[in-house]
């Protein structure tokens, strides 16, 4: 793991709906398997951040580089290809399929057989199908899923949920995870589970994760760098140690009363 | 079954006989059920038991093991006792504090921790447990970036085994010959409600006679499937499973997760399985929410079937008849509409022993299971003797707990307390010469039996009856003994008693009950015969009322020696109510307040009277409230020969 390189590169973006400025002039960088956090107030900007990076939406003024390729110029379906993967602060999962569906359906960026192919099911495309199984069945052991493996995926636990739509997202095989407040809405332990999942899917495969989450305790323990945004403009970056003390960050936080 | 007198020639014995083959055991991995067949079982055993050798396992050395049900939990159990070690089960539940007693206690010298969870509770305590010279673990997720030598994986162990297997080729078969029936094979630490934990040390000869009797009143075969995921620190899976699956050839299926079990239970339709009654009271529960969410159709086909299940069922067991031809034919066409997919359903669709051990099992439960074709039976046994007694081929009675199976001996002391001796009766308790001399005695005749702490009495079929713990027993005047919680609880399982509480102490000369109907059933129940009344208090004083409430208690009387038997009850003209502080907030009782807030009555019952006025108040339909005088009734049972006398209600 080349931990000094670059691996994305946000270059001064800014965004704006009407006369809000959702983002100004915001860079910062994330090497190579490392865990970034993106934290900050409610409407600071972290969400928006995101969506840029898809490109959802798209920055007026500024580059977003990823390996190389300047992401603002693609379409989500080639970021995705690319390597990027994401799950969202609402959970966007095919309701109505089971947890094994949503997961063989974010495989289908891998998938080779073409449509007459798959419609014998003979074959090259069996076998596809087979390998494709095998790594989606991993991640289910790998996120202790497998009690929901048939479940379909609406009638599950809010909690059970994210767990899935991470899964999804691993399911792609991405080099970069966003992860889009993954903890909101969850108990102490589940959120403890989750961090620990995030923690080994940093561990095992060295992926480079861009967390956005309200929890600070959590991201200060499992972050090792935090960007902090506040009205769209970065207001300090660096380690969770430094970030604790930083008097700005303290002051966005809890008000200029507070912090005196 | 085989000769060999340990676990581990077991093994070997069943390697020689299968090898490749015949599927020993199977688990669900990735999705898909794997099979391992007794060739690749007795070699991971091999090598993993060489590997510990390597590691400086000697003979009565003691090995822990924490992990959930997995073929490798038995395999490292094995290899411990390949090794003449003793393996020692700690439950996966367990916190550090409690995991370092045991592994500490029990001078523990390798630990198995089945993944990151347990291998971190054990890093936790490392330095409180000084013996140990590893920790092995079967599960690397979470603990690829550990740099801890402490902690060596499976595969290193068995790797090391390979080694020491190259340069002596025959030193593990020498290993387990050497074992005999009177090594000790493990201990199972039991939870003791009062004080530490106490660790029951179990010979390979228990274990084997302890399958080989059970085997005698129900035979497993090698055919035969078998689920395991009771805790495997605990002694029944010990015996049922592991000791069962060596000595019978019975294949043993691990569920694919600790929450998997139901469906995976489904999937390998197992012939043989033991739920407490919990369990089977949430299964009954379960097809109940199923069926309302279902068709029409399988709600109709239901409703006609179920009741022919019952009455075959009832014939069959309870009044010991054949059921008559149209009968028959309505139950075969209803086991292929309802009873035959039901079973499916839960997993029951192959069992031929279903077992229920713990608490009692509610009538009408075992009354749901039999219609629908499967036959509960009792279990009852402890960690020193394993199975006291069963229930054997259809001789299933709702209030035993069974008889002894042969080998076995069971003897009520003159305290009440059941004694059990037989071959399974374990050597003691490790490092605690006290408590072993407390629970084990010898007799005139020199026999050893084990004091189980628990009250009992064998009714003249010779079934044991469980009536609760020792202690939980309490004293009349005359000295005799009787159980609260047996009389309360086997009344609560009428549809008609909503709550009990029995009276009767050192300055009473009987027991004495004071009943909450259920205003619910037993209101239906006076519609259905055409019984008019008004409120709850005039409901429960109606002497049809009183004759129902009274076959409900002669029935439970009738399981019990006479002077233990409820002499007189009053059906109260209110519920107890937590509201008023009668009840704790979990429904307990508080006996204290009802024994002084209901003095009179009980005094009643004491002095002879029959009937007592009481002041009520009620609530009418209209919300209004008031106070009434009313009084309530003394109703006497009289037990002469087993004969109920016409009570004198009215």
């Amino acid at each position: 793991m080349a931990a000094d390189r670059t691996h994305l590169e946000v270059q001064s973006v800014s965004l704006s709906f009407g006369g809000i400025q959702a983002l100004a002039d915001v860079s910062f960088g994330a090497r190579e398997g490392e865990i970034l956090a993106i934290i900050g107030p409610n409407g600071a900007g972290k969400t928006s951040m995101l969506n840029c990076i898809n490109n959802f939406y798209h920055p007026e003024k500024g580059q977003i580089l990823f390996e190389g390729h300047d992401l603002t110029r693609l379409s989500p379906d080639k970021i995705a290809q690319l390597g990027v993967a994401r799950t969202f602060q609402n959970i966007a999962l095919y309701t109505g399929l089971s947890t094994l569906d949503n997961l063989m359906a974010a495989r289908h960026i891998h998938m080779r057989a073409g449509f007459l192919q798959s419609l014998v099911y003979w074959g090259p495309a069996h076998r596809e199908d087979i390998t494709h199984r095998l790594a989606v069945e991993e991640i289910i052991d790998f996120l202790e899923i497998e009690h929901v493996r048939k479940a379909i995926v609406g009638a599950l636990p809010y909690g059970l949920r994210k767990r899935v739509e991470l899964g999804r997202a691993l399911a792609m095989e991405p080099r970069l995870l966003l992860l889009d407040e993954p903890m909101t809405g969850m108990n102490q332990e589940e959120k403890e589970d989750m961090a620990r999942f995030i923690l080994d899917v940093h561990e095992r495969h060295g992926k480079t994760i861009l967390l956005i989450e309200h929890d600070m305790g959590l991201v200060m323990d499992i972050a090792d760098r935090v960007v902090v945004l506040d009205f769209g403009q970065k207001i300090a970056e660096g380690t969770p140690e430094a970030i604790r003390h930083d008097e700005v960050v303290i002051r966005a936080y809890l008000g200029e009363e507070m912090a005196r | 079954m085989n000769d060999a007198d340990t676990l581990p020639k077991s093994l070997a014995a069943g390697q020689r006989k299968y090898g490749n083959r015949k599927v020993a055991m199977r688990q669900k991995t990735l999705g898909i059920w794997r099979s391992y067949a007794w060739q690749d079982s007795y070699e991971q055993v091999r090598y993993l038991g060489l590997g510990l050798i390597s590691l400086g396992l000697e003979r009565g050395d003691k090995g822990c093991i924490i992990g959930d049900n997995d073929p490798q939990y038995f395999w490292a159990q094995l290899a411990i006792q390949a090794g003449g070690g003793v393996a020692v089960g700690i439950f996966t539940d367990s916190a550090p504090d409690e995991i370092q007693y045991v592994v500490h206690h029990s001078d523990a010298v390798f630990v198995f921790a089945k993944d990151q969870e347990q291998c971190d509770k054990l890093l936790e305590i490392r330095d409180q447990v000084p013996a140990v010279r590893c920790v092995i673990y079967w599960d690397d997720k979470g603990l690829w970036s550990y740099e801890e030598p402490w902690l060596r994986s499976f595969e290193e162990v068995q790797h090391l085994g390979r080694a020491l297997d190259t340069e002596q080729p025959d030193l593990f078969e020498r290993s387990v010959e050497q074992g005999c029936g009177e090594d000790l094979a493990v201990f199972c630490y039991t939870s003791g409600t009062t004080g530490l934990p106490k660790g029951a040390m179990i010979s390979h000869g228990n274990l084997i006679s302890g399958c080989d009797l059970t085997m005698q009143v129900d035979p497993r075969q090698d055919t035969d499937e078998y689920m395991s995921f009771l805790p495997p620190a605990w002694i029944t899976e010990n015996v049922l499973g592991l000791a069962v699956h060596l000595r019978t050839g019975m294949v043993v299926n691990f569920p694919e997760a600790p929450e998997t079990v139901q469906p995976n239970i489904r999937e390998v339709a197992p012939q043989s399985l033991l739920f407490s009654a919990r369990l089977w009271e949430n299964m009954v529960a379960l097809v109940q929410v199923k069926l309302i969410e279902s068709t029409w159709l399988n709600r109709l086909l239901y409703r006609i079937f179920m009741p022919v299940g019952y009455k075959v069922a009832g014939l069959r067991f309870e009044e010991r008849k054949a059921a008559g031809l149209p009968l028959r034919l309505l139950h075969t066409l209803g086991e292929y509409a309802v009873f035959q997919p039901l079973r499916d359903k839960l997993g029951l669709v192959n069992v031929k022993s279903a077992y229920s051990s713990g608490a009692a099992l509610n009538p009408d439960v075992i009354r749901f299971f039999r219609a629908i074709g499967v036959n509960i039976k009792q279990l009852y046994g402890s960690t020193e003797a394993q199975v006291h007694t069963l229930h054997v081929g259809d001789d299933v009675r709702f209030e035993t707990v069974g008889i002894p199976p042969p080998g076995m001996e069971i003897r009520i002391a003159d305290d009440g307390e059941i004694l059990v001796k037989g071959p399974t009766v374990v050597r003691g308790y490790y490092k605690d010469p006290e408590a072993t001399e407390s629970a084990f005695i010898i007799d005139q005749e020199g026999q050893r039996w084990y004091r189980t702490g628990d009250a009992g009495y064998i009714d003249p079929a010779g079934h044991l009856i469980y009536l609760d713990r020792v202690k939980e027993m309490l004293t009349l005047s005359s000295g005799e003994k009787y159980s609260p919680q047996y009389i309360e609880g086997r009344l609560k399982f009428s549809p008609y008693i909503r709550n009990v509480m029995t009276v009767g102490g050192e300055d009473t000369p009987f027991v004495t009950a004071l009943i909450n109907v259920d205003f619910d059933n037993v209101g239906r129940w006076a519609e259905r015969r055409g019984l008019a009344y008004t409120t709850f208090v005039d409901l429960s004083q109606k002497p049809e009322v009183y004759e129902l409430i009274r076959e409900d208690v002669q029935r439970v009387n009738r399981a019990l020696p006479p002077a233990a038997r409820v002499h007189k009850f009053v059906l109260l003209h209110k519920e107890f109510d937590a509201d008023e502080g009668e009840l704790t907030r979990t429904r307990k009782l508080k006996r204290g307040l009802l024994g002084e807030r209901y003095g009179a009555m009980i005094a009643a019952m004491y002095g002879g009277d029959d009937r007592v006025a009481v002041q009520a108040a009620v609530k009418y339909r209209d919300g209004r409230e008031g106070v009434i005088q009313t009084t309530v009734r003394v109703a006497t049972l009289d037990d002469e020969a087993d004969g109920i006398m016409e009570g004198r209600t009215s």
